[in-house]
This record gives structure tokens, C-alpha cells and sequence, in this order.
């Protein structure tokens, strides 16, 4: 029960923290929003019993991407307050039919009747230990993501900086 | 030589030929010349080395149930044979005629592939390949008018228009026929008459006498005489299409279907066959100009040929067959006297020719000889393959022969008329140096007409060894129980009399035109004003008979995209294009670069997945 | 010793980049060329090399790295599509420090795209597709211009979208059979104890995901941006093979091996195939830029490759993946081209560029046989892939789907003839006098490719039975 209610609670947030993300005027706050995001997605994979996708949703989408977001957000001009405050109202203009829409596509998902699976995940350990020791490949993959993503924070921010000097 | 490889040749070889001769620059004309008259001889030997062959080639296709298949018997060796014939008379005809025309290796290219079209339709046993062969002589058609001048693009479409259309309907007859016999192979269909057959087969016959040049799929006809160049007339409308077409229909009322005298199917061919002999004889006869006038007696006299294959009655089709042949000698003659005089005369409207008869000695002589087999005046090759028709249609129905002998009288009064008009007859002065045509133009005529002589005097030769042995055995044996035979005289001589009187009818007619109006020119003007034909003419003169014409006319919407598939260049990008583009400015609108909607796009669509999926 | 096509050019990677000094340019240029070109013959000759013996050092590294004909294809065209995209390069990257960059992302792309086409399993392909991906937002953005960052964010947002339902789906294959490998999910699936349902659903939702890296409609949002802004070797790279390997290669892997002719799959496949096919034909006829054009025609073709999956048959895959290689090659081709444009006019506006044809006879050239082989049009290959799609999809009793297909094509040619007569034929104008033909660098690979195209459709009979029957995936069809 008390499970549930956790897992109701994290599911909440994280479609309120993915409408801000999409909703906010500044790009900081938006990355952020995303971020925390990435965060539940991660917590509800972990009780999902699935936790190498959990530790590579972390990785990757909130270490690097967001990485890669501030890259481009260093790289564009900063809106003045007047642009802000119109932007803002012409955003929530806009979007207005976001949240109803997201409930309507929810009730529409919950009449996707989903059967009793049986727990092969009672395993966890088992499950989690088996990933851990046959990943080689996964984890070469990762290095190279890694190697990637210095790039790309070389490749844009640092030169980036350099021209500004 | 493997017949595989004969056949493969006669098909590929002229094509391939063609091709070659597209690369030679046109600085060295007289290369590409060389090389077109040893195309078509190689073409003839090809062909004609197949007679007395009996053999049939699959090859199978991308491993469907479609195999190309190709069939050597004796129509197809004769019918071949006969249009390899025209194509190196007319290329040797083409030498001098052609060789200012700045289409002149395209002229060379589109006969020699014409020639390999030809020879591909009718040793195709298969009715898929015959109808590929048929759309590659449309395009060549097209071509060959196209070239004419630069108006001529707009009757190329023309014929383009009408053909298509006509094809649209062969293609739609060989669809029906899979669907009731589920091959297309030539030689083992034998359809009955019942059920989806009968529209079937007047599909295919549509494609067939469209081919022909039959009534009403002429129109592009008369108009190709005035715009494109002299020989594509003989060789295309006046010889191979006209062997091809009645190749087609002979083999659907002989072969594919089991077509009886009883059919309804066999009156409606004998009605197309008489109305077309009548209307468009009545046309050439008010005509003015010496290729327009020939250009509609194609079309009249290919009414015989329908009239005759569409008694279904033995002596009938061998005199429709007969025709076939003997009309493709004396039309492409008549066309190859045309062509030399406007080369030497410079014109050939008859108001400003006449009397020039005596300057052309041996074209008039050629003139002579045609007209009177075309007009079928004994012994000339015309005279025997009418009376043969005459019987046939007697036997069905007497209406039908008066208007054949009707078709016959009007004829040989045109052509009465057009003799005078152009070769006898006072001489107009800018005309007095007119000289003979080159002996590359002459040889042609010469020979065509000597085989018209040939034919005529001894008519056993072709009718017992060429035509008869083209019908089934079944139809002979009919022939030969009956006691019928077809070569020699003629055996009834009422039938003879009958023709008599008619030549000796328009004779007298001609007379008395002429001492009415005083010249040849107008001496039919007289059947022009009579009361009744002349209300016809004159609409007929605005073209309201032509179903061409009629169409383009329908309504404003009509004309409007019959104008748009004339310019079929600009067509794609401004009709189509424009709703394309119409089409593509709201899907341009949907894209604002709007990161967000993107997203929102892929949840909806990913929404639907999951839901489907879930289902 | 497949693990070797991801070590090699990891280390190569490595080596390039400790090195104290700056490189000759030369020198990470030919490594990629080489790397690339490795892939190539690799890819051609893989069934005669002693895959299964293990050299002993690397045996300890075997990853469970597996190859079939579709792996082959793969190696093939990602090896050639390498090569052609560092040749441009070369040419139009301006610095030395962009260009060695760009080599470096270009092999961080190629190891990523290796191992997604050789290994056998859900999660690692989502970790290769990631891989693939960041080097792409880089590469995109490499020359740091506002519409190119622009495009390359956009890219990773939907990436990012991409990567959660990839990862939803993985994480449900984890919670139901505790086991992500494709024979694994394709056994459970056949077996039908415990729920097969679910799992298909996971399956799905990781379809999802691909269809938004393989850029189909309605996900493909970012593509026009991302293909248009970048730099022109990038372009070729991710319109050649990047989105084909990331979205379509795994689709074809899936239809293969995982969930053989499932009617739900097919239907989706079908119904986003169509989708693609019609809006992105429409949308690039409307194009007034020659690389936002062929971006669109991108999604178009790619709904041709989805569609003929949707048949569900043995015959469908065939035609996918001999359309796949197809469009890489004359899909490279264009882009290619249309970088050679824009190295001689700086623009890719195709209004600018009337006549431009007769100044540069190679590639326009070779730009109408892309062209006519995009269309459809007999000998060229894509006739015979697009030929193959219908026959597929008219088998598997989809008429209206191939009636689709056919009529699509005639608006392929229209949006290609619109490109050809704005941009390439007609009299060029006199702005256009000095423009000479591109440089060796772009019209030796427009050549090579053109060359792949019109050698593969004229001599596509004999494919069947010829060493490159693996283009047909050797499954012995006949049609």
C-alpha cells in the first residue's frame, strides 16, 4: 500500500516536473526541471526492479545531457525582462491545453488493461548480480560515451570560451 | 543460327542499329543513310528467312508466371516480311526527301525502332509483350510526326491522345482476358463467346482497328498528312500499322476468339467496317489537298478489311487479309507519288498543281497504276481483294454490300478527281520546271507498283500461298467442302458487272463535274452541294464528327485539362505541382520549429502505439 | 574477433588524442579513411575470416558479437558512407583543430554504429545508439552556428525522449523475463508462458524510441533542422547511415529476429511507413533549400524501408534492407553534392542556384541518377529495392499499401524534378560565370557512388547468385 502511494506520488511529480520543464521561460530552469526529471525516472526504474537501466538513465541523461544543455545554453543570448514577460504569457497561451491533454492520454493509458506478471523480478539480486558480470560490452559502450561527451564539452564550451576571450 | 537468336535479332537488331545511329554527329549524313538501308535489309533478311519456320521461345521473366513468349508461324513471317518490304522501300524513298530535314537521324532511328516494335508485336505470343511492343510504336508515332515541323508537336499529341486511349481499352481487353482465362498466351487461348468475353473482345478489336486507323480513332490521321513528313506516311499509317492492326483483328476473330457469323460481335464489325468505308470516302472526296485526300482514303479502305475479317465467313476474311496487303502497297505508293511531288512541285495543294503529268512521266504512270487497284479496277491487285469482300458481305447481308460498292464508286471518283486535279489539266506557270523525282524516290514507287500488277495478274500467287494459308484449318476445310475458291476470276459475274457499272458510274460522274465546273478540281463539287450531303459536309469541315475534336470541345473544365495534358511538359509542375505545393504549404505551416509540438507530436503518436498495442 | 570492429577503432580514438603534439592533418584523416575502408572489405569478406576462432588475448573480450548477411549490409554501407563523409570533410572544415575534432567524433560514430549493428541485445543497443547519438549532437553543432545549435538541440531533446522510452522498454523486458537479448524476448514470445503481452507492449514502447531516432513521421521533428544546419560532411554521415543504423537498422532487427510477422507490429509499421512516405514527399516538394529538401525526402524514404517491413514477410525484410543500402548510397549522393554545390555557390538555396548543371557537369550528373534512382526509375538501383517493396507488400495482401507506395513515387519524381529544374538545368545566370566544378574531394565519392548505383540496378539480375547476394540477405527468394 505504502509502496503505491510512494510510487503515485514519484509519478506525479515527475509529469508536473516535465510540464515545467516544457513551461519554463528560462532555459536554466528548464534544464534543471529536466534534470530532476531524469532523477525520478531513475528512483521509479530502481523500484521497477531495473537497475542498469537506472544507473545509464543518471549517467547519461542527467550527467551529460544536461552537461551538453548548459554547453548550449552558454552559447545563446540571454532574453531582456520585457522578452521574458511576454514570452512567458505567449508560452502559457500556447500550452494551455498541455495539462488536460496529459490527463485525457492517462485516463486513455489506464484502459490498456495490463495483465498479472508473474515476479521473475523476485530474483533482484540475482537479476542485478547476472547484468553486472556480463556487461562487458555495456561498459566499454559507456567509456565511449564518456569519451564522447568530454568532446563535447571540450569541443563546445572550452573553444567557446576561448573565442570570447 | 539458333531460332532463339533469329527472332532475338529481327527484334533487337534494328533497335540497337537505331541507336547507333543516334551517336553518329549529323555532319556525316550520309553514314547515318548507309547505315539505316543496311539496317532495314538486314531487318528483311531477318525476317524473311523465317518463312516456312514453325517454332515457339519462352523466356522466362524474373521468375514470375509471366513468360515472355514468342511464336514464328506463317502470318507472323508474312506480316513481318511485308513491313520489313515497306520499311526499306521507304528508307531508300527517305534518302533524298529527308536529307535537308534537320530531324534526319532521328527520322532514320524512330523507323528502324518502329521496324523492331513491328517485329516484336507479331511474333509476340503472349499478350502482355504484344501490348509492350504496341505502347513502343505509339511512342514512335509520336516521335515521327513531332519531327514534321515545329507545329506538328500539337497533332503528334493528338494521335498520342487518341492512341493512348485506344490502348487504355486493349489494356483493359487483355486484363479481362486474364480474368476469364487466366493466360495470356496467344496460342492456348480459344475464348467462347459468353460471359465477360464479348467485352473482352471488343476491347481488344477497339485497340486493334484504332491501329488500323478505323473510324472513330482516325481523326490524327488526315491531320498528320499535312503536318508530318511524307514517308512517316507511308510507312507508318499507310503500310505497318494498317498490317499490324488487321494482324491483331484477324488473330482475335481467327484464333483467340471463337467468333461465328451468328455473334452479334461479327455485325458489329461489318457495321464499323461500312460506316467508316462510307463517311470518311465522303471526306477524301471534298478534299483539297493531295496528302489529306489519300489520308482519308486510309481510312476508308481499311473499312473493307474490318468489313470483310467481320463476316466471319471464309471468302470474306481471306478477302480482308488480301486487302491488307494489297492496300499497304498501292496506299504507300499513292503516298510515295505525294511525297515526290511536293518535293519537285514544292505544294501539294491541288489548286495550284495540275498538269504536271507530263513533266513526272513515270510518278504519274505509278499514280495511275495505284489509284486503279486502289479504285479496283481488274486486273490491279484491288480489284480482286474487293471482290472478295463483296462476296463475303453479300453473303451476310446485302445492305452491307451496297455500301462497300458505294465506297467503291465514290473512290474511284475521287480519285478521278485527283489525277485530273494534279497531273492533267491546264499547267500553272510556276510549275513549268518542274523536273522528275531522283531515282532513289522512283525505285520505291516502281516496285510497289509493279507488285500491285504482280498481285493482280497473278492473284493465285499471294491468295493461295500467302493469305489462305493464314486461316485456321477448320475455316479451309469449311472453304473447301463448300466448293469455294478464292484466286482466279471472280465466279460471280453479277458481283463483276455490279463493280462495272460503278467504275463506269464515276466515270460518267466525273465527266459531267467537269463540264459543271469546268476543271478536275471541282469535279466532285457537285456530290459536295447536293441537298442533304451539304449541311453534313459543313459540319463535318468544322470537325464535328471528329471525336477528338468533339472531346477537346465537351465543356470549358474539359478543354481546360485537355490543354494542360497539350503542354505535357508543364503539365506535371502546374496542375500537379501546384496542389503538391498547395499540399505542402500546410505541411510546412505544421512544421514551426517549434521544438516543444515536436515533442508533443511524438507522445501523442507514441500514445496511440502503446494504447494499440494494449488492445 | 568482431569485437575488433569497435576495439580497433577505439584505440585509434585514443592514440589520436594523447599525442602531446597536434597531428599532420594527414594523419587522422587516413585513419578514418582506413577504419572505414576496413569496414567495407570486413563487411564483404566476413564469411570467409575465422570469426568463431578467438584470438587468445581477446577471447576474454567475446561481448557475444554475432554477424549475419543484415550485419554484412550494415558494415558495408556505414564503411563507405565513413569514407565518403571524411572525404568531404576534408575539404569543407576550415581549421585544423575543427578537422581533427571532427575525425575524432567521426570514429566515436563509428564505433557506436559498429557495435549497434553486431550486437544481440536490447540494452547494449540502446548504449551503442547513445553513443552514436552524442557524437552527433556534437558533430552538428561543431562549428557552433546559431541554426546549427539550434538543430542540434533540438536533436537532443527528442533524443532524450527517445532514450526514456528505449529504456522504458528495456526496463519492462528486465521486470517481466529478466533478460534483454533478442533471442531471449523472441523464445518468450513464442512461448507464451507467463506474458506475452507485456513484453510485446515493452518491445513497442522501445519501437517508439527508434521511431524517433530513425526520424518517421510523426517523430521526426527534429530531422529537417538537424540535417539542413550541419556541417555538410555531417550531413552526409547522419542522413547516409547515422539515422539508418540508430532508427531503422534496429526496426529490421526486430521484424527479423524478434517479433517475426506480428499482424501489430506490421500494422504500426505500416500506418508510420505511410505516414512518412506521403508527409515527407509533400513537405520536400515545398522546399525552397536543396539540404532542408533532401532531409525531407529522407523521411520519405525511410517510410518506404518501414513500410516494406510492414509486410511481414521474409520478401518485406528483403526489400527493406536492399532499400536501406539503396538510399544510403544515392541518399550520401546528394548530400554530397549538395555540399559540392555550396563549397562553389555558399548557399544551398535553390533559387540561387539555376543552371547550375552545365558549370558543374559532374555533379549535376551525378545528382539526376540519385535522382532518378530515388524516383524509382528503371535501371537504376532503387528501381529494383522499390519494385521489391511492392511485390513485398502485395504478396503479404497489402494492395492498398502498395498502390501507396507506387503512387508516391510519382510525387518522388515530382519534388525531384521541381529540385532538377530550379537547380540544375536551364541557362545559368551570369552571377553564375565563374563557378568552376567542385574539387576532387567531393566529386571522386559522388562518383564512386554513383557508380554503386548504376552498376547494382543494371546488373541486379544477376545479384541473386553473385557473392553479393547478402545485399538480398541470401534467403534464396524468388518473386
Amino acid at each position: 500500500m505504502n509502496d503505491a502511494i510512494v510510487e503515485i506520488a514519484m509519478l506525479v511529480t515527475f509529469v508536473l516536473m516535465a510540464l515545467w520543464a516544457v513551461l519554463a521561460t528560462k532555459l536554466l530552469r528548464a534544464v534543471v526541471a529536466l534534470a530532476a526529471t531524469s532523477v525520478l525516472v531513475t528512483l521509479l526504474l530502481f523500484r521497477l526492479d531495473s537497475p542498469l537501466a537506472a544507473v545509464f538513465e543518471l549517467s547519461v541523461c542527467a550527467g551529460l545531457v544536461s552537461a551538453i544543455f548548459l554547453g548550449a545554453i552558454t552559447l545563446t543570448q540571454p532574453e531582456n525582462e520585457a522578452e521574458v514577460a511576454v514570452s512567458a504569457k505567449e508560452r502559457i497561451r500556447r500550452y494551455w491545453y498541455l495539462p488536460p491533454l496529459l490527463l485525457l492520454l492517462g485516463v486513455a493509458l489506464l484502459q490498456v488493461a495490463l495483465p498479472d506478471v508473474p515476479t521473475t523480478a523476485a530474483a533482484a539480486d540475482d537479476v542485478r548480480k547476472v547484468l553486472w558480470t556480463s556487461r562487458h560490452l555495456d561498459l566499454l559502450g559507456q567509456i565511449t560515451v564518456l569519451v564522447a561527451g568530454a568532446f563535447g564539452v571540450i569541443v563546445l564550451f572550452k573553444e567557446a570560451r576561448k573565442n570570447e576571450r | 543460327m539458333t531460332p532463339t537468336l533469329h527472332i532475338l535479332l529481327a527484334i533487337c537488331l534494328a533497335p540497337a542499329l537505331a541507336l547507333v545511329l543516334l551517336l553518329i554527329p549529323s555532319r556525316a549524313r550520309s553514314l547515318r543513310e548507309a547505315l539505316a538501308v543496311v539496317a532495314a535489309t538486314a531487318n528483311l533478311g531477318l525476317v524473311a528467312t523465317t518463312f516456312g519456320q514453325q517454332s515457339r521461345i519462352e523466356l522466362p521473366w524474373l521468375g514470375t508466371s509471366f513468360d515472355l513468349s514468342l511464336r514464328v508461324y506463317h502470318t507472323a513471317s508474312f506480316v513481318t516480311t511485308a513491313a520489313a518490304g515497306f520499311g526499306l522501300l521507304v528508307t531508300l524513298y527517305s534518302l533524298p526527301f529527308m536529307r535537308k530535314h534537320s530531324a534526319h537521324g532521328a527520322h532514320y532511328a524512330l523507323m528502324l525502332l518502329s521496324l523492331g516494335m513491328a517485329n516484336g508485336a507479331v511474333f509476340s505470343n503472349n499478350l502482355l509483350l504484344l501490348l509492350f511492343f504496341w505502347e513502343g510504336l505509339l511512342g514512335t508515332t509520336y516521335g515521327m510526326i513531332a519531327i514534321g515541323h515545329a507545329g506538328a508537336f500539337k497533332t503528334a499529341t493528338k494521335a498520342l491522345i487518341i492512341s493512348g486511349i485506344t490502348d487504355l481499352c486493349l489494356m483493359l481487353g487483355i486484363a479481362l482476358v486474364w480474368a476469364q482465362a487466366h493466360t495470356l498466351t496467344m496460342t492456348n487461348l480459344r475464348l467462347p463467346l459468353e460471359g465477360m468475353a464479348p467485352a473482352a473482345f471488343v476491347l481488344l478489336m477497339i485497340g486493334a482497328i484504332s491501329k488500323g486507323g478505323s473510324m472513330p480513332f482516325h481523326s490524327w490521321i488526315p491531320d498528320a498528312a499535312v503536318d508530318a513528313p511524307t514517308p512517316f506516311m507511308a510507312f507508318l499509317p499507310a503500310s505497318i500499322e494498317k498490317l499490324l492492326g488487321i494482324y491483331l483483328l484477324s488473330r482475335l476473330a481467327l484464333d483467340l476468339f471463337e467468333l461465328t457469323p451468328q455473334s452479334w460481335l461479327s455485325t458489329l464489325m461489318m457495321v464499323v467496317g461500312s460506316v467508316t468505308i462510307l463517311l470518311a470516302v465522303l471526306m477524301a472526296l471534298i478534299q483539297k489537298d493531295y496528302k489529306r485526300l489519300l489520308s482519308f482514303h486510309a481510312v476508308s479502305q481499311v473499312g473493307y478489311m474490318i468489313l470483310g475479317i467481320g463476316t466471319a465467313v471464309p471468302i470474306g476474311i481471306v478477302g480482308g487479309l488480301f486487302h491488307m496487303i494489297n492496300h499497304a502497297m498501292y496506299k504507300s505508293c499513292l503516298f510515295l507519288t505525294g511525297g515526290a511531288v511536293e518535293r519537285q512541285a514544292g505544294s501539294t495543294d491541288l489548286a495550284s498543281l495540275g498538269g504536271i503529268g507530263r513533266k513526272m512521266p513515270i510518278t504519274f504512270a505509278c499514280f495511275i497504276v495505284a489509284a486503279a487497284s486502289i479504285s479496283g479496277v481488274p486486273p490491279f491487285n484491288g480489284f480482286f481483294s474487293k471482290e472478295l469482300v463483296y462476296d463475303g458481305a453479300l453473303e451476310r447481308g446485302t445492305i452491307f454490300y451496297l455500301v462497300a460498292v458505294a465506297g467503291s464508286f465514290l473512290t474511284a471518283a475521287s480519285f478521278l478527281k485527283l489525277g485530273h486535279a494534279a497531273f492533267l489539266g491546264p499547267r500553272d506557270k510556276k510549275n513549268d520546271g518542274v523536273r522528275e523525282a531522283p531515282g532513289a524516290m522512283l525505285f520505291p514507287m516502281l516496285v510497289i507498283a509493279g507488285f500491285c500488277i504482280f498481285f493482280g495478274v497473278n492473284n493465285a500467287f499471294p491468295i493461295d500461298q500467302l493469305i489462305v494459308p493464314m486461316l485456321p484449318e477448320h475455316l479451309i476445310a469449311e472453304a473447301r467442302s463448300a466448293g469455294t475458291h478464292f484466286s482466279g476470276w471472280p465466279s460471280n459475274p453479277t458481283l463483276v458487272a455490279m463493280t462495272a457499272a460503278a467504275l463506269l458510274g464515276a466515270l460518267i460522274n466525273h465527266g459531267f463535274g467537269v463540264k459543271l465546273y469546268g476543271s478536275g478540281l471541282h469535279a466532285a463539287d457537285h456530290i459536295h452541294d447536293s441537298p442533304g450531303l451539304r449541311w453534313v459536309y459543313d459540319r463535318a469541315e468544322r470537325r464535328w464528327f471528329d471525336p477528338y475534336e468533339l472531346f477537346m470541345r465537351g465543356s470549358a473544365y474539359f478543354a481546360q485539362a485537355a490543354n494542360k495534358i497539350d503542354r505535357a511538359n508543364d503539365w506535371l509542375v502546374v496542375g500537379l505541382g501546384r496542389l503538391a505545393q498547395f499540399a505542402s504549404r500546410g505541411v510546412r505551416a505544421a512544421h514551426t520549429g517549434n521544438t516543444s509540438a515536436y515533442i508533443v507530436w511524438s507522445l501523442i503518436a507514441a500514445t496511440f502505439i502503446v494504447i494499440y498495442l494494449g488492445q | 574477433m568482431l569485437t575488433l570492429f569497435v576495439l580497433v577503432p577505439l584505440l585509434v580514438l585514443l592514440l589520436l588524442n594523447i599525442s602531446w603534439r597536434a597531428l599532420p592533418r594527414i594523419v587522422p584523416q587516413a585513419a578514418v579513411l582506413v577504419l572505414g575502408f576496413a569496414d567495407v572489405v570486413f563487411g564483404l569478406a566476413l564469411p570467409t575470416l575465422p570469426v568463431n576462432s578467438e584470438i587468445p588475448v581477446l577471447s576474454e573480450l567475446h561481448f557475444g558479437l554475432v554477424a549475419d548477411d543484415l550485419t554484412r549490409v550494415f558494415l558495408v554501407s556505414i564503411g563507405l558512407v565513413i569514407c565518403a563523409a571524411a572525404f568531404v570533410n576534408q575539404e569543407s572544415m576550415t581549421t585544423e583543430r575543427a578537422h581533427r575534432n571532427f575525425c575524432s567524433l567521426l570514429l566515436v560514430s563509428l564505433i557506436g554504429m559498429n557495435g549497434a549493428v553486431l550486437l544481440s541485445d536490447f540494452f547494449s543497443l540502446y548504449v551503442f545508439l547513445e553513443v552514436t547519438a552524442i557524437a552527433s549532437f556534437i558533430l552538428i553543432a561543431i562549428e557552433r552556428g546559431i541554426f546549427a545549435v539550434e538543430g542540434a538541440f533540438r536533436y537532443l531533446l527528442l533524443s532524450a525522449v527517445a532514450a526514456m522510452f528505449m529504456l522504458t522498454g528495456v526496463g519492462l523486458m528486465v521486470f517481466t523475463i529478466g533478460d534483454t537479448t533478442f533471442s531471449a524476448v523472441h523464445e518468450s514470445l513464442t512461448i507464451a508462458n507467463g506474458s506475452p503481452l507485456l513484453l510485446k507492449m515493452a518491445v513497442g514502447i522501445f519501437i517508439i524510441g527508434l521511431f524517433i531516432k530513425g526520424g518517421l513521421v510523426p517523430f521526426h521533428g527534429w530531422l529537417p533542422g538537424a540535417y539542413s544546419s550541419a556541417p555538410p560532411g555531417v550531413s552526409v554521415l547522419l542522413a547516409g547511415i547515422v539515422t539508418k543504423v540508430s532508427g531503422i537498422y534496429a526496426l529490421v532487427r526486430i521484424a527479423q529476429d524478434v517479433l517475426v510477422s506480428d499482424p501489430s507490429l506490421s500494422m504500426i509499421l505500416l500506418v508510420a511507413g505511410s505516414a512518412s512516405i506521403v508527409v515527407g514527399a509533400i513537405a520536400a516538394i515545398g522546399q525552397s533549400d536543396l539540404k532542408r529538401m533532401l532531409a525531407y525526402s529522407s523521411i520519405s524514404q525511410v517510410g518506404y524501408i518501414v513500410i516494406a517491413l510492414g509486410a511481414g514477410t521474409e520478401l518485406g525484410i528483403v526489400a527493406a534492407t536492399f532499400h536501406l543500402f539503396n538510399h544510403a548510397i544515392f541518399k550520401s549522393l546528394l548530400f554530397v553534392d549538395s555540399a559540392s554545390v555550396e563549397s562553389r555557390l555558399g548557399t544551398t538555396d535553390m533559387g540561387k542556384m539555376g543552371g547550375i548543371g552545365a558549370k558543374m557537369p559532374w555533379t549535376g550528373t551525378t545528382t539526376g541518377i540519385a535522382m532518378l534512382s530515388a524516383a524509382g526509375i528503371p535501371p537504376f538501383s532503387g528501381f529494383w529495392s522499390k519494385l521489391l517493396i511492392v511485390l513485398a507488400l502485395w504478396k503479404a495482401g497489402r494492395e492498398g499499401f502498395a498502390i501507396l507506395a507506387v503512387v508516391a513515387s510519382v510525387l518522388t519524381l515530382g519534388y525531384f524534378m521541381v529540385m532538377q529544374h530550379r537547380a540544375f538545368f536551364g541557362k545559368p545566370s551570369t552571377q553564375l560565370d565563374s563557378v568552376k566544378e567542385a574539387s576532387a574531394g567531393y566529386v571522386v565519392p559522388a562518383v564512386v557512388f554513383a557508380l554503386i548505383t548504376v552498376l547494382t540496378g543494371v546488373f541486379f539480375p544477376l545479384l541473386k547468385d553473385s557473392p553479393l547476394s547478402f545485399l538480398l540477405l541470401n534467403k534464396g527468394l524468388s518473386w
